[in-house]
């Protein structure tokens, strides 16, 4: 106890006298106040804090605090240098990234960031011992080399036009080699991630809270303002929304959506509804022999017309989500717009009966309590499926693993006619939301739960996972997106919102569009 | 008034003055029972969920695909006798649709205890012998689950859903009514008449069905009472931790449940599911405790 | 005695090993393939079928279970799936907060229970016992996580007088507690004055009262200690319902004790965890209640020799 406290108020004197000096960045910290501790609030305990094994940006983002990669994204989405220094130098074959490192880093346990750390934090995340590790789409990485004190080589299996936006994932973090044999942790599992970050861990109870600690050598022109953030897990919404308004929390994440509102209007919060790149869809089964009438387009089509999505948005989500234009998020590297399924009853019914399909009946399925609103906002889209003459048999409903189990399957055993689902990158690329729309992505290859196929489709992606010139590739996703809008395969609902709330005590509260919150750097008001 | 002799031919004739009908046992138990102001106001209160439950479908068809999302979190009103919920339905509808859910709920997971329960330890009191070791040691692994937990294993090796909630919630009172049932067959089979019975060759299953079970229905019925609360708790707190009965089936426990992240929009959502549990089960065990004290030959 | 305490505890071990079996059974029953789960909905089919390796799911059943039951006997419960950790870690960092909440509400409810009982019972029939007797089957019928909430709604934000959620602030325990202790205590009080009812209806209460002496002293002399063995009985069956609150109140309240635990592993399909909970949590049922039994059979010696 006593040493922690010294080392907090040590801390503070460093932040103080760093303040005054204004430091060595060329941000100045002047006028920002430090000391005290930040506590936020979020609804999911971390099963692991490993780097490598990170499924969940609430898991992720907490590591973010104390673990730094080679590039990162900004608040826009774009992707920035972190630990690299600058953009990678990229051979004309694709095939290899030389990645300049920064210099004169310090991990928090003072040992030096340089090549060989960067190339043992990737080649850990390839290692199949590692527990749990899920390097994804990182296993085109073929071998890593520190040329240099300062440089790396990656070499690649093949071409990969959205690596560096793929290396902005938390599971590429580098940690400290020395740290591997401290503290718990070992090479194959790390409880106690040690990095570059903001801040270190100092205290952990599983399902209570998480305690983290500034580091008072950042490197970054940036500097953590607070001494501790206190990260409590607290799984029930309501309650998070108790704590802030009873003074238990500074800022929290995702209240009831329905109090957004009269959160909103009380002078003592801010709301802050960040961009995410999440969509949220009804999925048809394109090739559904139990309901053939899907597998033509103009049905699915109709059936986009037939929901009402902005009363949706307005008064299931509260006003928490974007509506779509385009089969992805407009955060993604790759988004063009490309129309609307303007809600039109009239015209759903006329394109029902000249497809035939009046007065059909449709199995749908939707889970509950994996996002915000599901089993509601599956049950609203019944009620307008409904008032269009089909008869909507559902929304069945299970827990999440559950229901994965049962739309994560060939398309012989499909449960469901239509079923709800949300799509979410791991990194601002369309190549991952085009995912959900390459037939060889398939169950059990993948997740395309519409078993949706377009040679057009699927030619144009191809072109562009190689593509070279950024333009071009825009371009090449561009129109495939236009097709994908015209099949519909899904019925295209909407882009939810990230929201945050925090007290007016508290500034530099912001996110990331991918769900991630970021207080590395906020600062009592 | 004097009390009529039962032992003389014209006592035992006018069996319909109300004073022959208080010395007979049944008698004395309907009259016991009438006297006891908290069993009849349980009573009462279990009339009128029963009315609303048969009521439901009379007053207004449950169709879910008909959600008026402008009509969200509207207050008590004359045309919304309880409000809306979130989604724009009648709050009093969903709530006597629930009566129906939640009831049927109880009503058949004790009655698969019941069936289960009553034959299993009125033959493994009576017997004795390896059965009703066997029993027992089965018993004893189901009654280890405390409480929930034995509903919260089975619901969540069966799945969720109403049919399974009934199973899992009916097959962890199983135990109980054995327990019960073998106690009672225990003290009956010692009884003179049960071993005359023996004597002159009537088959055990006869004496089983003929004296051992009737004898040992007094303290079921009371437990089968306050039983039926407990399974309405039990079930009410599987759909509360979203591992219940499932949408879009109403259950007032469920609807609890996701009425929470409500508390602040409108909090009769969270309330009003909240008392309707909280009505049925303290008329069970109204009901129960009459039923226990009108059967209790000790306490005149 | 001695033959009995031995019977006793010989008779628990097949019944645990009999839970042990149930639970492997049900959990592997959950619909949902573990993998997936574990590896979350972006991984690649390659890396779930690491993860399936990795943990052995894609074992035959016999041997996960006869895996199972080995490490069992050495007191090895497995891993987390969830966060890598070794189950028994994972239940004995939560296991001090429930215990915490159990044994605040064991104590409220024994003391105040039987305090209540007794007063009930003395008075009966008078508008005290009616009272008494009332708030029991009210705390008997109230759903325990509705209590919990409207406590929240009264003292935490209306009031600020404790804290809605988590364990961290000092006075954290004190909502928790209170909603759970409200159904053991309707149940203890039930049963002291029912128990302490009969204990005074006895002739040789009647005797002493007729001698003269004062209530309080034949309370003390005799009625308690006749009274005490069916209130111990539930004190021991209340364990079970306390449990069983435990899980609803620690939802409630963002409590990290092992009902949360419990119910989050169902959800994350976190075998290990769920067995290893459901294992130990009927296991100190079976505990309990041996211990209330011999405490019977040393209390009334006519149960040793039945």
């Amino acid at each position: 106890m006593p040493i922690s406290k010294l080392a907090a108020f040590a801390a503070l004197v460093v932040a103080v006298v760093a303040c005054g000096n204004g430091g060595a960045g060329t941000t100045s910290t002047t006028g920002t106040k430090h000391g005290g501790t930040l506590t936020v609030a979020i609804g999911i305990d971390p099963d692991t804090l490993d780097p490598a094994a990170q499924t969940t940006t609430t898991a992720s983002q907490i590591v973010d605090m104390m673990v730094e990669r080679l590039y990162t994204m900004d608040a826009n989405g774009a992707t920035q240098p972190q630990l690299a220094s600058d953009v990678p130098k990229v051979s004309s074959d694709g095939l290899t990234y030389t990645v300049p490192l920064r210099t004169g880093v310090k991990f928090s346990d003072g040992s030096p960031f340089n090549a060989a750390a960067a190339k043992q934090g990737l080649d850990r995340l390839l290692n199949p011992g590692t527990f749990k590790t899920q390097p994804g789409v990182l296993s085109v990485i073929d071998s890593v080399t520190a040329t240099d004190d300062k440089t790396l080589a990656i070499k690649l299996k093949s071409a990969f036009a959205p690596f560096v936006a793929a290396l902005t994932q938390t599971n590429s973090a580098i940690l400290s080699p020395a740290s591997l044999t401290q503290q718990g942790n070992t090479a194959a599992q790390v409880k106690v991630p040690v990095g570059t970050g903001p801040y270190v861990m100092k205290e952990r109870v599983n399902g209570d809270h998480i305690t983290l600690a500034a580091n008072k050598d950042y490197w970054g022109s940036q500097k953590p303002n607070y001494d501790t953030q206190n990260i409590k897990i607290v799984p029930d919404d309501p309650s998070r929304e108790a704590l802030i308004r009873s003074g238990g929390a500074d800022v929290i994440v995702a209240p009831p959506l329905s109090d957004l509102p009269a959160l909103s209007q009380d002078s003592n919060l801010k709301v802050l509804k960040a961009k995410s790149d999440r969509t949220l869809q009804i999925i048809f089964n394109t090739v559904s022999t139990s309901q053939p009438l899907l597998q033509k387009p103009e049905v699915r089509q109709a059936l986009n017309y037939a929901v009402n999505k902005d009363e949706i948005i307005k008064n299931v989500m509260f006003g928490n989500a974007v509506p779509l234009d385009a089969p992805m998020s407009k955060t993604l590297f790759g988004y063009c717009s490309v129309g609307t399924y303007a809600f039109d009853p009239a015209k759903a019914k006329s394109m029902l009966q000249a497809a035939g399909a009046s007065g059909m009946t449709i199995k749908l399925g939707s889970p509950t309590g994996r996002y915000p609103q599901d089993i509601k906002v599956a049950t609203a889209v019944a009620s307008y499926l409904h008032d269009v003459g089909i008869t909507v048999q559902g929304p069945q409903t299970s827990d999440w693993p559950t229901y994965l189990g049962k739309v994560n399957v060939p398309p012989a055993q499909a449960a469901f006619d239509a079923h709800f689902l949300g799509w979410a990158p791991a990194y601002l690329d369309a190549s991952q939301q085009f995912e959900q729309f390459r037939p060889d992505r398939i169950p059990p290859k993948g997740l395309e739960t519409s078993y949706y196929s377009n040679p057009t489709v699927t030619d144009l992606i191809n072109k562009a996972a190689g593509e070279v010139d950024q333009q071009k590739r825009k371009d090449q996703y561009c129109q495939a997106s236009k097709q994908v809008w015209q099949d519909a395969p899904w019925i295209f609902l909407y882009n939810q919102s990230f929201p945050i709330v925090y007290t007016a005590k508290v500034t530099g509260v912001s996110a990331f569009p991918n769900e991630k919150f970021d207080t590395r750097f906020a600062s009592p008001a | 008034m004097s009390i009529p002799a039962l032992d003389t031919a014209d006592g035992l004739l006018d069996l319909t003055s109300p004073e022959i009908g208080a010395q007979t046992a049944g008698g004395r138990f309907w009259s016991k029972l009438r006297r006891s102001p908290s069993a009849l106001a349980g009573l009462g209160i279990l009339g009128v969920y029963i009315v609303l439950a048969l009521l439901g479908p009379l007053v207004a068809p449950f169709d879910p695909g008909h959600d008026i999302l402008r009509e969200q979190f509207l207050p008590i009103s004359s045309l919304h006798f309880l409000g809306t919920d979130d989604l724009g339905r009648d709050e009093f509808l969903m709530i006597v649709y629930g009566a129906r859910y939640t009831l049927l709920l109880g009503f058949f997971a004790v009655a698969i205890g019941l069936f289960a329960g009553l034959p299993l330890g009125a033959i493994s009191g009576y017997f004795g012998g390896w059965v009703d070791l066997l029993v027992q040691r089965v018993t004893d692994v189901l009654l280890s689950f405390p409480g929930i937990l034995l509903a919260l294993a089975l619901v969540a090796g069966l799945g969720v859903g109403l049919r399974n909630v009934i199973i899992s919630v009916g097959i962890s009172s199983i135990p109980i009514f054995t327990r019960l049932v073998r106690a009672s067959a225990l003290s009956i089979r010692e009884l003179p008449y049960v071993e005359a019975a023996r004597a002159l060759g009537v088959p055990h299953w006869l004496i089983l069905l003929r004296h051992v079970i009737p004898n040992s229905l007094a303290p079921v019925i009371v437990q089968a009472t306050l039983q039926l609360g407990a399974a309405i708790l039990v079930a009410a707190g599987l759909g509360f931790l979203g591992l219940g009965v499932q949408k879009p089936t109403p259950e007032w426990g469920s609807m609890l449940g996701e009425a929470r992240t409500y508390i602040f929009t409108d909090a009769n959502l969270v309330t009003l599911p909240g008392l309707a549990i909280f009505g049925a089960v303290l008329a069970f065990n109204l009901v129960g405790d009459g039923l226990r004290d009108a059967l209790d030959p000790r306490l005149k | 005695m001695l033959t009995y305490v031995a019977r006793r505890v010989l008779v628990a071990v097949p019944t645990i090993f009999g839970v042990a079996t149930v639970i492997f059974l049900l959990v592997r029953l959950l619909p949902g393939d573990p993998a997936r789960t574990i590896a979350g909905v972006l991984a690649s089919q390659a890396d779930v079928e690491r993860i399936r390796h990795q943990f052995g799911f894609d074992q035959p059943l016999y041997v996960q279970y006869v895996t199972y039951i080995v490490h069992l006997l050495t007191g090895d419960l497995g891993i987390s799936t969830r966060t890598g950790a070794p189950v028994r870690e994972e239940i004995l960092t939560r296991l001090p907060y429930t215990l915490e909440l159990a044994a605040i509400s064991t104590v409220i409810s024994v003391l105040l229970g039987v305090t209540l009982g007794m007063i009930a019972a003395t008075r009966r029939g008078s508008p005290l016992d009616l009272m008494i007797s009332a708030l029991a089957v009210f705390g008997l019928s109230m759903p325990v996580y509705w209590l919990g909430l409207m406590l929240i709604i009264l003292f935490s934000i209306q009031l600020h007088a404790f804290p809605a959620a988590g364990a961290q602030d000092p006075l954290g325990f004190v909502l928790p507690s209170i909603t759970l202790a409200m159904f053991s205590l309707a149940l203890v009080a039930r049963q002291a004055r029912s128990a302490m009812l009969e204990v005074l209806g006895q002739d040789y209460v009647r005797t002493a009262r007729a001698k003269g002496a004062p209530m309080r002293r034949v309370l003390a002399k005799h009625a308690l200690r006749n009274a005490l063995l069916p209130v111990m009985t539930v004190i021991g069956l209340q364990f079970g319902a306390l449990i069983g609150g435990a899980v609803l109140t620690e939802t409630v309240f963002s409590w990290p004790g092992v009902g949360r635990l419990l119910v989050d592993s169902i959800f994350s399909r976190d075998y290990a965890v769920v067995q290893g909970v459901v294992l130990m949590l009927a296991v100190g049922f079976i505990i309990v209640n041996l211990l209330v039994d011999l405490l019977y059979a040393y209390v009334d010696p006519r149960i040793r020799y039945s």
